[in-house]
């Protein structure tokens, strides 16, 4: 991974900032031979390509981009930085800076910075990708049989039916609460004294659930702490959370009419409990869908970003070649 | 001496009132633990009751003659000394929980390294607490898990190597450790403390005379060794159902909170309470007994918790807030109704660049609308009004009020007093006093019924 990629012929860099509510994922991607000049692709009419919101291009054409691409594409480098509660801008910055380092590329050999997420502050980035693009492509790089997902982050949670060429068809977000965000599991962590990546390992060892309706996520504590005095089993707790989180992930699923293999990105992609709760609600309602995940889902939006960087890179230099 | 409690078990904080013989204030206490119920009501009666020895020793001052004029001087000053003592006791058991937390097997190939920072840590707190405690020093909390997350995230935040030792690992062991430094029962009793506050004291304050030693010792001693016979504890708050007393001494919090406004401020006809968790509206009548109230549904938005999340956000304390709130000079409408939300919302206008007086005004008009409403629904304001619990120390909060009060009501007595935090405990211990009384008149008619 930290070959100095930068002298290889042909290869293109770019990254992918995705800044959420609670952390910062970089991605940097390396693309074998993307600029070549008997490309098809990049050899399409600027028309076609360029200067078109990404949903309308002609169905096949965006699937051809997509599938080359992604075909051509090899991730460098991951990374996650926790924001708490620092300065966004200075901690992209500063995950930007160890990511390259991590990668050993210089700045100036990367082709395109692109942000997602809330990351159009980020003053570095060339180009700024809304957050359901990203995801979806994310998603489809990782999991290319998957034709809907469900991106959980620290705030919403955003479901959506997509394509196999990453177009979004469909999509549903949460309501204004933060009640069962990711951000509110973390907290019920915290007053349980778990560390998060634990918790997905003790719900799944959980015999029995708590019953738990929607709790205010900065209310939590109180609940927590009332049923953690009654006795109930910390391993229950969460499970009891994790389904009810579950119940409102799948209605969510279903109201943006996700069908089959469906992928769970986001922060909480990593958390196998939920992934279980989802699984075991959407076997008990006999619905067809069927959750799963990849352990770079939390990627996805990262990663997205910078497959549409480099979507948006190429325009760049077919417009530069149609000027000269 | 013969005294009554009262504990107010709340969501943020847990407040206690002991009383004496005659219902008069004798201390306060407050704690804003809320791991565990059992060690948040015992944090704070060790509170109130070294706020009533201290009380007693600045009595017994003003009994020594040499010391009388100097009694109101010395007190805060014997204070300030007592609460850096206590300070330093809980970041030693703060230091070793640090150690202990970060003996977890996955830090263990940075054992030696994460010990040395620790102890850096720990080092960098124990000075800015001695720094803080000199007079005239301003301290944004008086909570010691406040202090103690802020300084050593400061510090943390300077050692960390993004490759190494990060930020966030450091940030794991803090957490680990203070929610066991606030489960544990340290010894923070005035007791254990005093004398070594008073040596302090009269080490370092080379202002005062050291024939003081004598007089102030012998009063001090008088307060310390003073008897205070705890004849009945009543308990309210949200969690009073947890709290160890018997079913009898257990009163809600909506009686609490009437009775206590009403003998702070006896014309009261309505009532307003921002805790941490609750708002509630009441209304009660002449003799302070409740006739209607509405509380809020469980979300934070609208009751203290929702500023407090805002603090911690903008890493203010919460005490602070208030008045930088009020320098706001352009109004500002929060969209977001969700605290979460309105904690996102408020980064992304400060990214904007927006001014945080002004955002903060708009945070602080947002909670008081959700509580007209309440009001609104419990029956209207009548006069007079009295607005209690944590928020009411506010005074952005009730800046925005009065404003909204009169918008709606017209002109209105609003009463707001200082210690208005400890109202609903301030009800519990007068309930103690009455309950107390009630029992004795009653127990020969129960003693007939018995035989």
């Amino acid at each position: 991974m930290k070959a100095p990629l930068q002298t290889k012929v042909g290869t293109c860099i770019t990254v992918g900032i995705d800044v959420g509510a609670s952390s910062v994922k970089t991605a940097i991607l390396g693309f074998q031979n993307a600029e070549l000049p008997n490309d098809p692709v990049s050899r399409m009419p600027a028309s076609t390509v360029a200067d078109q919101p990404t949903a309308v291009l002609e169905p096949k054409k965006m699937r051809d981009i997509v599938a080359r691409d992604d075909s051509r594409a090899e991730i460098l480098v991951l990374r996650t930085e926790r924001i708490r509660r620092r300065d966004l801008r200075s901690v992209a910055r500063q995950s930007y800076r160890a990511a390259l380092s991590e990668a050993g590329i210089d700045k100036k050999d990367v082709a395109y910075v692109a942000s997602t997420g809330e990351g159009d502050p980020v003053e570095f980035r060339l180009g700024h990708f809304y957050g359901m693009t990203t995801h979806a492509r994310g998603a489809i790089f990782l999991m290319p049989e998957v034709r809907a997902l469900i991106d959980v982050g620290a705030l919403h949670a955003r479901a959506m039916r997509i394509d196999s060429a990453s177009r979004v068809l469909g999509y549903r977000m949460t309501s204004q609460c933060a009640s069962g965000s990711g951000q509110f599991l973390e907290s019920v962590a915290r007053y349980l004294g778990v560390a998060l990546e634990d918790v997905g390992p003790l719900s799944c060892e959980a015999t029995d659930s708590e019953t738990v309706s929607s709790i205010c996520a900065v209310l939590a504590e109180t609940d927590v702490i009332n049923m953690v005095s009654r006795g109930i089993l910390t391993r229950d707790i969460l499970k009891g959370i994790h389904l009810s989180m579950a119940g409102r992930f799948v209605k969510l699923l279903r109201a943006a009419g996700a069908e089959g293999p469906v992928a769970v990105t986001g922060g909480l992609s990593r958390d196998v409990g939920l992934e279980r709760a989802m699984q075991e609600i959407v076997a008990q309602e006999a619905l067809p869908i069927e959750i799963r995940t990849h352990r770079q889902a939390i990627y996805a939006g990262a990663i997205g970003a910078a497959l549409w960087g480099l979507f948006r890179h190429r325009k760049r230099l077919q417009r530069n070649a149609q000027n000269s | 001496m013969k005294v009554y409690v009262g504990i107010d078990l709340g969501s943020t904080t847990t407040k206690a009132v002991v009383l004496d013989e005659d219902g008069g204030v004798l201390g306060r206490g407050i704690t804003n633990s809320r791991s565990n119920y059992e060690v948040a009501c015992d944090v704070a009666r060790t509170e109130a009751f070294v706020r009533s020895r201290f009380q007693r020793a600045g009595d017994a001052m003003r009994r020594e003659p040499g010391l009388a004029n100097l009694a109101d001087r010395l007190l805060p000053e014997l204070e300030r000394n007592f609460r850096l003592e206590q300070h330093l006791e809980q970041l030693k058991a703060l230091r070793e929980c640090l150690h202990r937390a970060a003996e977890a097997p996955r830090l263990a190939p940075h054992k030696y390294e994460l010990d040395k920072r620790l102890t850096d840590i720990c080092e960098h707190m124990e000075n800015v607490a001695l720094k803080q405690w000199s007079g005239g020093a301003e301290r944004k909390s008086d909570f010691f898990r406040d202090l103690a997350s802020q300084h050593y995230a400061d510090r943390a935040e300077g050692i960390a190597e993004p490759r190494g030792i990060t930020f966030e690992t450091l940030c794991g062991i803090f957490d680990a450790a203070i929610l066991q430094v606030e489960n544990a029962t340290l010894d923070v009793s005035f007791s254990t403390h005093i004398n070594r506050a008073c040596k302090r004291l009269l080490r370092n304050g080379q202002k005062w005379p050291v024939w003081l030693a004598e007089p102030l010792g012998r009063a001090i001693e008088a307060a310390r060794d003073e008897e205070l016979d705890v004849v009945r504890s009543v308990g309210t708050g949200y969690g009073r159902q947890r709290l160890p007393f018997p079913r009898d001494d257990i009163r809600s919090e909506i009686l609490c909170h009437g009775l206590g406004a009403h003998t702070m401020f006896p014309a009261t006809a309505t009532v307003l309470d921002i805790g941490g968790q609750d708002t509630k509206a009441i209304q009660v009548d002449e003799a302070g007994i409740v006739t209607s109230f509405q509380m809020n549904d469980r979300c934070a938005a609208g009751c203290g918790r929702y500023l407090g999340y805002i603090a911690d956000e903008m890493n203010l304390g919460l005490h602070e807030l208030g008045p930088l709130a009020l320098k706001s000079r352009k109004q500002v409408k929060i969209n977001s109704t969700c605290t979460v939300f309105a904690g996102a919302e408020l980064r992304d206008r400060l990214s904007a660049g927006q001014k945080r007086e002004d955002i903060l005004d708009g945070l602080h008009r947002a909670i008081i609308l959700r509580a007209m409403a309440l009001l609104a629904r419990s029956g209207g304001i009548d006069e007079e009004f009295t607005f209690t619990g944590g928020v009411a120390r506010n005074p952005a909060a009730v800046k925005a009020l009065r404003m909204l009060v009169e918008e709606n009501y017209g002109k209105r007595t609003v009463n707001i007093s200082t210690d208005s935090i400890y109202t609903g405990a301030l009800g519990a211990a007068l309930f103690a006093t009455r309950g107390h009384t009630e029992t004795q008149a009653e127990s020969p008619r129960r003693g007939r019924r018995a035989s």
